[in-house]
């Protein structure tokens, strides 16, 4: 297993206990505008930027989805593959809102990721710095946030 | 095949079990639980944690036994502090128990056995 690489730094040690508490192969931190803030178990920057963009489309369609089914927006997802799952979850750190996507295998359990994501969030609560309290919005520049959250965590392409 | 309501009730009944569940063997969600003896309104629920990590040590302890070339295992019990866990495969589910230090366990596994048995 590797260390996770983030985008900011007060998201390293609780991811990194997500990772291993849960037994995770892989797994994104990003923001609902599809901005990476942490990853880990992924080498290259193409598989992170096409997940943040995937994972964000899937939970502004899964909230939409949520409110009309059950009045609210569904709180997370989860695919169980033949051999990988997918465990999908919003996380909440004041007013600042962040999604979570991670795969795992028979290692672990839906059970068990889920108690250690619990735990995950209470981390982000207590953490989250206070000049982040406040929401981070997007700015309308998907493409240019993607690609700079993504330079933070693997480098700027072309540049190493 | 007895219903999972069934089973948690009958369990819960044993003296000296603060709390029975029934939870899925992959997936360690519970499918049913009692309520715990002696829970305080607005103390922490510890089902939720303890049936997720039971059953992912049962199927730890699964792979350990089948190592060993055991075969499958029939009963375990975690002995700590201020109690014990006790889980019981039962095809695609677990029973798992909390059980305080003091109850007889000789009748709480007999009777997860038993119930484990009408399960499989």
């Amino acid at each position: 297993m590797t260390n996770p690489t983030v985008a900011e730094a007060w998201v390293a040690a609780p991811l990194k206990r997500l990772m291993e508490d849960a037994r995770l192969i892989s797994g994104v931190l990003l923001y609902p505008s599809g901005r990476a803030v942490g990853q880990f178990g992924f080498s290259n920057a193409a598989d992170v930027m096409s997940i943040c963009a995937l994972t964000s489309a899937i939970n502004a369609s899964a909230r939409e989805l949520g409110r009309q089914l059950d009045g609210k927006p569904f709180y997370e997802m989860h695919h169980a593959g033949a051999e990988r799952q997918v465990f999908m979850a919003r996380a909440a750190a004041g007013a600042q809102e962040f999604l979570f996507v991670g795969v795992f295998d028979r290692e672990s359990s839906l059970g068990v990721v889920e108690i250690y994501f619990s735990e995950f969030q209470k981390a982000l609560e207590k953490l989250l710095p206070e000049n982040q309290a406040v929401q981070v919005r997007p700015s309308g520049d998907f493409e240019g946030e993607l690609n700079r959250s993504l330079d933070a965590l693997f480098g700027p392409i072309g540049k190493k | 095949m007895r219903a999972v309501s069934q089973v948690v009730a009958s369990l819960s009944r044993v003296p000296g079990v603060v709390a029975a569940m029934v939870v899925g063997a992959s997936d360690g969600l519970i499918i049913e639980a009692s309520q715990i003896v002696g829970y305080a309104p607005g103390a922490t629920d510890t089902r939720r944690p303890t049936a997720a990590l039971a059953a992912y040590l049962y199927s730890k302890v699964n792979r350990a036994s089948d190592a060993a070339r055991l075969g499958t295992p029939a009963f375990m019990r975690l002995e700590a502090e201020k109690g014990h866990i006790c889980v019981v495969g039962a095809s695609d589910v677990v029973l798992v128990t909390i059980v305080a230090p003091d109850a007889n366990l000789g009748r709480v596994r007999l009777d997860m056995m038993n119930a484990a048995k009408d399960n499989r």
